[in-house]
């Protein structure tokens, strides 16, 4: 019984653990603007929620191992001013995004930019980021 | 006659003398103002990180899609008690805003500094904003609170759509007022292109 409660515990720390912050920060304080980053894998889940969207990505290492990268965008609502739609997240999908490295947790990214399979391109960045000239004029 | 009609006169002159006087009398000083009966107890910090924050994470968590692979999960209060949480925490977001206006409240507690020191601002700087501009600093208190508004009547609507599109105005007031009061630095600029 201890130990059912234990791993049940233990289950929950780590949901609890992998969960977004949803606090507001400066952007360079969670994110390293000299830490630019390429992501080419499979979206597994999308989180499409205020105040930030979450891409939740698995990427191949160089030794076949598998990296989970949560990928933090705008709001849902600036997704959608750049055509972003929640359809345009299937199944089994493949993109690219381009972002910059979370300080604090390796396998945290903000997105600046998304491509999907069929070359279409969306800028996904939040507000305060660098200018990388990722933000469409 | 003649002679009631001096004493009219006089009558009339002495009411209009001690009129004059009474007129002419010093106001009384006004008391001094008095101590407000309130007490900031937590410092703004400690507002947004106990009373703001966390409801508000509440208000904007209340509805959303998760996309999990490809299978769209809507995420909404289902029952009038899931409602009635979200409302406590939205109506929590909305007097917490006066709690931001109420002067005399620290920034941060006593020897605290930045969060995040050279990105976000430390304690003296943040106050030394708002001394230079306390209206500014309560028009984006305000803002937040009327952003709050249609969040309130979504909710009472029980209306989904409505509340995530309200959940989108409150962070842009968030962001506003953070961009000028906490980490109002330009932009990092890089080499890096992520185009």
């Amino acid at each position: 019984m201890k130990t059912k409660m234990f791993l049940a515990l233990l289950v929950v720390g780590a949901f609890c653990a992998v969960q977004p912050a949803h606090a507001h920060h400066a952007f360079a304080a969670q994110y390293d603007p000299n830490k630019p980053l390429t992501l080419n894998g499979t979206v597994t889940r999308m989180e499409w929620a205020n105040p930030h969207g979450w891409i939740y990505m698995d990427t191949k290492e160089p030794g076949g191992k598998v990296k989970h990268w949560m990928i933090e965008t705008a709001a849902p609502s600036q997704l959608a001013r750049h055509g972003l739609k929640k359809a345009d997240f299937v199944d089994g999908m493949t993109a690219v995004v381009k972002g910059y490295q979370g300080k604090a947790d390796p396998g945290l990214a903000n997105g600046r930019t998304l491509v999907l399979k069929d070359g279409r391109k969306f800028y996904i960045g939040s507000v305060g980021g660098p200018n990388d000239g990722a933000e469409p004029q | 006659m003649a002679y009631f009609r001096c004493r009219v006169t006089l009558a009339v002159m002495l009411g209009g003398m001690y009129l004059f006087a009474g007129c002419s009398k010093p106001a009384p000083e006004a008391p001094p103002p008095a101590a407000p009966p309130y007490n900031p107890v937590a410092s703004i910090r400690e507002v947004m990180n106990s009373v703001i924050d966390p409801n508000v994470d509440v208000v904007w968590n209340a509805v959303k899609t998760d996309i999990d692979h490809g299978k769209q999960i809507e995420h909404a209060p289902a029952n009038d008690e899931e409602w009635a949480a979200v409302r406590h925490s939205a109506l929590t977001v909305a007097e917490g805003t006066n709690l931001l206006m109420m002067p005399g409240r620290a920034v941060a507690p006593p020897g605290a500094g930045s969060l995040s020191p050279g990105i976000e601002l430390a304690p003296d700087q943040i106050r030394a904003l708002i001394d230079k501009s306390p209206s500014g600093w309560n028009q984006f208190a305000r803002a937040l609170q009327d952003s709050l508004q249609p969040a309130l009547a979504a909710i009472d609507k029980k209306d989904p759509q409505a509340l995530f599109e309200a959940g989108d105005k409150i962070d842009e007031v968030c962001e506003s007022c953070h961009q000028v009061f906490w980490y109002p630095m330009p932009a990092a600029s890089t080499q890096a292109q992520a185009r």
